[in-house]
């Protein structure tokens, strides 16, 4: 049964002193794909800002914007309706040389590469390697998955924006950005293409309808089995009806929610909310 | 009167000007016979003050960081007609197959499709810049100026050495050689038809304007350069001034909704066309290095919505990777459906498992180069390597296969140049530098010939100590010689109106994790 959802991402910065001119790209609007339907998206910022919107590299819609009078505080607001899916059964996969062969690597050679962030340490790699012995590809995947899920405990605040897959993985914990990036690197280094997904999830399985409840802006992963599958190793579930996806890369740094660089202001603090509906 | 080119050896490589015989190559007849009429003394004389007007003019390049004379050797190249006709069409038909490929690359990748270049070669080199995709260049063109290296055999063939896309210098090099030969030798330039070099400005400003963005019809075109510390100021302010337009810096340009602006005394005027001279990874901080001083937020947003154009186009260097310069006959013959005219050195391919055993093997006796790496960085000539330095390089080899090509080493020609003890041959390249207006790739007739100083050095880099020389492109004979014209008569004066220092901006990094610790996941 598929869900419709609304979304209400806000994200506020203070700054200590009054910001002179900002230059930002923000990725927050929903994709519209075979599994997401977006029915409506919009982005305001305030102080307001001329808009330019344009699909990047990965496939995800940025809106860029920058603002060039004086401001002591920025405020964007991204709001969406989503159709959603269930999550899809495993794809069927014949065994390792269906996703091994040389013609799969070339193809999907971006998201088997490690990256600055999803770097696996050595350990990383053997732990992996030993995990998946004897297992074919969608075993291998869980095993992988169980594996960082076990390793790196979901625990707010002990990690930071730019924390890579090594330092969650030897400090044993992070939040789902940093259990992505785990995922991620481990399960390239058994040799399956891995890309890092952004969105939201609707914290609730049995949400209900017109209830608005705090959600989260999520991260999980998907793995090429064939085709691609999504799953959630914070949750340990396939990504399904409660996921809105807004972004695949190789990492973090491919679909940040919101960049930008601003002169004067000195320090500055965030707040971000997440507001998700169930609509039908 | 002493001969100068007495005791002249003739060695395995090709020479420039004498044959196997010892005895002059046809062109360069009148070049020998000019330079016998002249005393060892008077050929000091000239070199003298070949070197006292370069260091008037300030025209030096720094060697780690110190400003050193680039010295130009009085003895000019001579290039015959119809080899440089091969050279011009050569190098055009090599930017245009390197442009087809960047389109291709931009927008459908057929290339990758029919796997002529494997996808991976691509995407990993150090220069693929997803940031900058779907940028649209107004005209096309990508490769606005290049500088294609070339060498020449030791059967006299010229071959191609590398490909400069990004942002090739050099060329103020092949002006200001021509100006000073020009002053001390007069005579001898008298005795040769050779083409000028003079009209280089004009054509860049000619490419940059038609480059601008759609509906300007009289786009204002700037220079910008990461500022009086990069080792090639001297040649954007030269270019700058010659093509009469402003030279910038990062902190001069302003981003604003998707426009960019220069600030002058006169107010802000708005700029069409950015002539850049930063590399892509310090242009603009807000995609690339975010602690970059020297770019400007907002240029790769603002040249996406078609705005205002760069050139070259961000991204350029996935072309000249020098992994990818292997692929590149390929790809004149995928795209253009033409045999190259130019061939490349024959060049192991490092990343290719079957390659890389018999280059391990024979490290000693080849040439390895980073793939990254431009101005002789990072090369090692096997023959010449210490055992230690082998060892170095066979671990970072390992480590790093993609990081690396091998080739053989090339005798390169050699040129008559002064030394110390007379006239002897030392080894020379030549960077031809090709201009695309988007309706043809024109090839400045001329190029700068670099010079390996030190007897027998191979490296001809001028940051590995080498020198130039004036490169002579003969006219036809059929054609009147074209008169030597300055560029005071082809070019506006630059323009008065000086630039704003507003300072450097603090700019700062503005992200937020992925969900910063709430509630459930």
């Amino acid at each position: 049964m598929s869900w419709r959802l609304r979304i209400r991402h806000t994200t506020g910065y203070a700054y200590d002193t009054p910001v002179l001119a900002s230059f930002n790209e923000a990725r927050l609007t929903p994709v519209t794909d075979v599994d997401q339907l977006t029915l409506e998206a919009q982005v305001v910022t305030s102080p307001e800002a001329e808009q330019q919107r344009y699909w990047d590299y990965w496939g995800t819609q940025v809106t860029a914007f920058d603002v060039h009078r004086p401001h002591s505080r920025l405020v964007v607001t991204a709001t969406s309706v989503v159709d959603t899916a269930d999550a899809r059964p495993a794809p069927v996969v014949s065994g390792w040389d269906a996703v091994r062969s040389p013609e799969v690597r070339d193809r999907f050679v971006e998201m088997l590469t490690p990256t600055e962030r999803t770097r696996p340490d050595e350990e990383m790699v053997v732990l992996a390697r030993k995990a998946v012995e004897g297992l074919d590809p969608h075993d291998a995947a869980m095993a992988v998955m169980a594996l960082a899920h076990e390793r790196v405990a979901y625990r707010p605040g002990s990690t930071g924006v730019a924390t890579s897959a090594q330092e969650a993985w030897s400090q044993g914990s992070g939040v789902c950005q940093d259990i992505a990036h785990v995922t991620v690197a481990l399960l390239r280094a058994v040799g399956l293409p891995a890309s890092y997904v952004s969105g939201y999830l609707h914290p609730r399985r049995e949400a209900a309808i017109g209830q608005t409840v705090t959600g989260e802006s999520h991260a999980w992963v998907e793995v090429w089995l064939g085709g691609w599958w999504a799953y959630d190793p914070t949750n340990t579930v396939p990504a399904g009806e409660r996921h809105v996806v807004v972004g695949r890369g190789r990492d973090y740094a491919d679909v940040p929610p919101l960049k930008g660089l601003f002169s004067g202001g000195g320090g500055h603090r965030l707040d971000v909310t997440v507001e998700v509906t169930r609509l039908q | 009167m002493a001969d100068l080119f007495e005791g002249y050896p003739v060695g395995v490589a090709w020479d420039e000007v004498l044959d196997a015989d010892g005895r002059p190559r046809e062109h360069s007849a009148p070049l020998v016979d000019a330079l016998r009429e002249l005393s060892p003394e008077d050929l000091d004389v000239r070199a003298a003050a070949l070197a006292s007007a370069f260091r008037d003019q300030g025209i030096t390049f720094s060697l780690s960081g110190e400003e050193r004379p680039f010295p130009l050797d009085v003895v000019p190249r001579v290039v015959d007609a119809d080899e440089w006709d091969l050279v011009e069409r050569g190098v055009s038909q090599r930017v245009r197959a390197l442009e087809a490929f960047l389109a291709d690359m931009a927008g459908e990748q057929a290339v990758l499709g029919d796997r002529v270049v494997p996808r991976r070669v691509v995407v990993s080199s150090s220069a693929h810049a997803p940031a900058a995709h779907g940028i649209v260049p107004p005209n096309g063109v990508r490769v606005h100026v290049s500088g294609i290296d070339l060498i020449r055999d030791e059967q006299g063939r010229f071959c191609v050495l590398e490909d400069n896309l990004r942002t090739p210098s050099g060329v103020s090099y092949v002006i200001e050689n021509r100006r000073a030969m020009t002053r001390v030798f007069p005579e001898l330039l008298a005795t040769h038809r050779v083409r000028p070099v003079a009209d280089y400005p004009a054509m860049l400003l000619a490419a940059l304007r038609a480059a601008a963005p759609e509906g300007v019809l009289d786009p204002t075109v700037v220079v910008l350069t990461p500022g009086v510390f990069n080792s090639a100021y001297f040649e954007h302010s030269l270019l700058a001034r010659l093509m009469g337009v402003e030279l910038v810096e990062g902190r001069d340009l302003v981003c604003r909704d998707g426009e960019v602006w220069m600030r002058t005394t006169g107010g802000e005027q708005r700029v069409d066309v950015v002539y850049r001279r930063i590399d892509d990874d310090f242009l603009d901080p807000l995609h690339f290095r975010p602690d970059s001083l020297v770019g400007c937020p907002g240029l790769l947003n603002a040249a996406r919505g078609g705005r205002v154009t760069l050139a070259n186009a961000v991204g350029n260097g996935v072309a000249d990777d020098k992994l990818v310069y292997t692929y590149v006959p390929e790809l004149v013959r995928y795209y253009l459906g033409e045999e190259p005219l130019l061939p490349n050195v024959d060049t192991y391919r490092c990343e290719d498992p079957d390659q890389l055993p018999e280059v391990l093997d024979r490290l000693d006796q080849l040439v390895l180069k980073p793939v990254d790496g431009s101005g002789g960085k990072g090369l090692v000539i096997g023959p010449q390597a210490s055992d230690e330095e082998l060892a170095t390089l066979r671990a970072q080899l390992e480590a790093d296969p993609r990081g690396w090509i091998a080739q053989r080493v090339i005798q390169l020609s050699t040129s008559p140049t002064k030394t110390p003890d007379g006239i002897a041959p030392r080894h020379v390249d030549l960077r031809p530098f090709a201009v695309n207006d988007g309706d043809r790739v024109w090839v400045l007739p001329g190029g700068l010939t670099r010079v390996a100083l030190p007897e027998g050095s191979l490296v001809v880099n001028s940051s590995q100590g080498g020198g130039s020389k004036d490169t002579w492109v003969l006219a036809r004979d059929e054609v009147v010689a074209e008169g030597e014209t300055t560029h005071d008569d082809l070019l506006p004066a630059a323009p008065e109106g000086r630039l704003l220092d507003m300072g450097n901006a603090v700019l700062a990094d503005q992200q937020q994790q992925q969900q910063q610790g709430r509630v459930t996941c």
